[in-house]
């Protein structure tokens, strides 16, 4: 139950977060992909960052995404690593819905695929038990995030 | 060939964070409260703790790798490619941090892997 609440929580703070982030960065001029001089770059590069910084939006997304962070280092005090990271995969799939329903991207037939395979590995994970590494005794197969 | 190796860092370095954070906070016990105090006192822990910080690092590593490859190669090839490290991860939970990995949540494992490549090549214009 704990697992479960954190890592919900960590997961939608990370697609929120993520969100933020595309929209705050969208609304900074746009990252020239042309492969230039390294001078060029540079100072381009800090360009972006000054711009970056002023950026209400990418302030609560970065804030959102430490929200994740410590909530998943919390979740990997207690579970498996190969139980947590499969687990917030999940947050692409809530990425697909949000830049859907949020940012009003085109979400191609492919994309939506990926979302039910992810939903389903996540699926097959939470059932796998969360605790079997340094295991204290009498813990063996916890029950899973999901379930 | 450097963009390959880019990735390989990208992959290794995302993993090898994960499993040396891991290693650090299981180092510091549970988390097991909700007293602001207590949860402060564990943060201070864990930006202290050797195997955390290492962990941090090797997570840098990755993201400046990440950053070079896009300057080299796309993100339609970049992104994709390093959904591997679902599998690579597992793989040092395994062999690091002694977890054992039933077939249930190696079939998981492998569907996430695959569901993120698929998520993560660009649709085409």
């Amino acid at each position: 139950m704990k697992t479960a609440v954190v890592l919900i929580t960590a997961i939608v703070a990370q697609a929120f977060g993520d969100v933020c982030l595309t929209k705050g960065m969208k609304a900074i001029s746009s990252l020239e992909t042309s492969a230039g001089g390294f001078s060029e770059s540079l100072s381009q590069v800090s360009h972006i960052a000054m711009q970056t910084m002023q950026s209400p939006m990418v302030w609560v997304g970065t804030l959102l995404l430490i929200v994740f962070f410590v909530l998943y280092s919390a979740a990997l005090s207690w579970a498996d690593l190969s139980f947590v990271l499969p687990a917030t995969a999940f947050g692409y799939v809530l990425n697909v819905a949000a830049g859907h329903y949020f940012l009003g991207e085109l979400v191609s037939n492919r994309r939506w695929g990926g979302a039910v395979i992810i939903t389903l590995g996540v699926l097959f994970v939470s059932r796998s038990g969360q605790r079997t590494g340094e295991t204290p005794p009498g813990e063996l197969h916890a029950p899973g995030v999901l379930e | 060939m450097i963009t390959a190796v880019l990735i390989a860092l990208v992959v290794l370095g995302g993993s090898a964070g994960d499993v040396f954070i891991t290693k650090g906070m299981k180092q510091l016990g549970e988390v097991s409260t909700l007293n602001a105090g207590r949860l402060l006192a564990i943060f201070g822990r864990a930006i202290t703790n050797r195997y955390f910080l290492i962990g941090v690092l090797f997570m840098a590593v990755s993201y400046f790798s990440f950053l070079g490859a896009l300057r080299l190669a796309d993100l339609s090839l970049v992104l994709p490619a390093t959904s591997i490290s679902f599998v690579i991860t597992t793989i040092g939970a395994r062999l690091f941090l002694n977890e054992t990995i039933s077939p249930m949540r190696w079939a998981g494992i492998l569907l996430v892997g695959i569901g993120v490549a698929l998520i993560s090549i660009p649709s085409q214009p």
